[in-house]
């Protein structure tokens, strides 16, 4: 069973880090160098997690557990205007962040008011790649029950984040409410605002576990992070795309940050030790994200077999 | 404890809590803009079920114009009058208001604090800014800022020492503004 953590420390050194896991037969997710400093999200089996602890403290770096790493959640709020952001959009995505989790942030076109509020299918199926959504709504009751509508359509777990206590009855669409988190014009440093980030961590995490579990019952043909590597060894011009994450991880697949048109069949084209070549158990596919490949990897029920 | 003389804010239906978050959000928001000191008494009046959102307040004494005087010392000096600011956040208004006063090319800055002007009459009393009018444009802001976000029907009435700002969904009827007056009224005189 592999196991999600992250690393921070200094730049120095970092790639015996790198080496560790790759010998370990773990991944690296992500790599976030930050002048002398570098974060690392990592996949380690868990049975070997004390030899990279042992390095870790020798490099005087921090190893902890990234409970959400891996997967990619959409904070969703109403629009992109000053209402709704810096504060609290940005602060619930930079903790999701912190957890080791990849998030999108996405502003609604008409996703205001309470009677006029909606979205469209464009919105819905971007929202739909991602493995859980949080939407960020206000401080009326009233407001909050009746943009059910702008979830209503989403296959992925959605958390519901807003100001007053309200009954999970009276959200029936939604994973989770996560109360006293809603508009607010200061960002969040008290225990409690804290307290509120750490709720919303939680109740992500739950819905992620859900949908973990619901694979697991027809597990995937091979895992997304070999898919990954794969990519990455044999398409090289990956590492040459200007996103910070070249190469997105999903439960179920994953997003290469590369033209669909140019790179499709090169993507397709990748093959695995075992003679088996991606196009043949994962569906490829445009994202609705810019023009990025959509990986889908197709369970054991469709292929016939689990490698 | 709150620097305006009174705030008071009503919300309808069970919205308690949204009325008390509200009242963090004006205050968030009025004391970013730096319009706190400004406001004398605010009231707040929301009906989320129609809905809309209405804030009446009482501006305190109004401001009085920014001169040139306020801006820098005035010198007479050989062949005309000297300023050396002090205030430099004005600067561009201030040659603005020089230039059309005197001509460009009787206006000259040496350095960065001082302006020669060559002229005889002194420049001390020309109005720079009006700080009223960008205290009301800040307001106004401020306001657009406060409303929820999609209630995009809006009016707001100003006068020399009030106003009113009404913010809805839907159109704004008459009978609809005239109940958020009355409703006001009633605030004001509890």
């Amino acid at each position: 069973m592999l196991e999600p953590v992250m690393f921070t420390g200094g730049l120095y050194k970092h790639d015996l880090v790198v080496e560790l896991v790759e010998d370990l037969g773990g991944y690296i997710l992500q790599k976030n160098v930050t002048q002398t400093e570098i974060i690392l999200l990592i996949l380690v089996p868990s049975e070997d997690k004390a030899s990279l602890e042992a390095l870790a403290k020798e490099l005087r770096g921090e190893l902890v557990r990234a409970p959400l790493a891996g997967t990619e959640v959409a904070v969703v709020t109403p629009t992109l205007a000053i209402h709704h952001l810096p504060h609290v959009a940005c602060d619930i995505a930079e903790y999701l962040r912190r957890h080791g989790c990849k998030t999108n942030m996405l502003g609604l076109a008409r996703g205001v008011g309470r009677e006029i509020a909606q979205i469209d299918e464009y919105e819905t199926a971007l929202i739909n790649e991602h493995d859980a959504a949080v939407f960020i709504f206000g401080n009326f009751q009233d407001c909050i029950k009746k943009k059910e509508s702008l979830y209503r359509n989403i296959s992925v777990p959605v958390v519901i984040t807003g100001g007053p206590q309200m009954e999970a009855k009276d959200l029936p669409y939604a994973f989770a409410y996560v109360p006293s988190i809603g508009r607010m014009a200061h960002r969040s440093r008290k225990a409690t605002e804290i307290g509120s980030l750490d709720r919303i961590v939680e109740a992500v995490g739950r819905a992620l576990d859900k949908t973990r579990a619901a694979i697991a019952k027809d597990p995937l043909t091979t895992s997304p992070p070999r898919v990954m590597d794969a990519v990455r060894e044999q398409v090289p011009d990956v590492e040459f795309s200007y996103s910070p994450l070249p190469i997105a991880l999903d439960l179920n697949g994953v997003r290469v940050k590369l033209p669909y048109k140019d790179y499709k069949d090169a993507v397709r084209a990748v093959t695995f030790d075992e003679g088996v070549k991606l196009g043949e158990i994962a569906t490829i596919k445009p994202s609705r994200m810019k023009d990025y490949i959509l990986v889908r990897i197709l369970p054991a029920s469709e292929t016939g077999f689990v490698f | 404890m709150d620097p305006m003389e009174v705030f008071k804010i009503e919300v309808t239906g069970q919205e308690e809590y949204g009325a008390k978050k509200y009242r963090e959000i004006i205050m968030d928001i009025l004391q970013d803009l730096g319009l706190i000191r400004s406001i004398g008494r605010l009231y707040v009046y929301v009906d989320i079920l129609k809905p809309f959102f209405a804030v009446y307040g009482l501006l305190r004494s109004g401001i009085p114009p920014l001169t040139v005087k306020d801006v820098g010392d005035v010198l007479k000096v050989q062949g005309g009058y000297q300023i050396k600011i002090n205030d430099e956040e004005h600067m561009a208004d201030l040659f603005r208001v020089l230039w059309e006063r005197y001509g460009r090319e009787r206006v000259e800055q040496p350095a960065r604090d001082i302006v020669i002007i060559a002229s005889d009459t002194s420049p001390s009393e020309l109005v720079v800014a009006d700080l009223e009018a960008e205290f009301l444009q800040d307001l106004t802001d401020g306001l657009v800022r406060v409303a929820p976000e999609g209630f995009r029907n809006r009016r707001n009435i100003m006068t020399k020492d009030s106003f009113l700002f009404i913010a809805a969904e839907e159109s704004l009827t008459p009978e609809m503004v005239s109940e958020i007056k009355e409703k006001i009224r009633e605030m004001e005189n509890a």
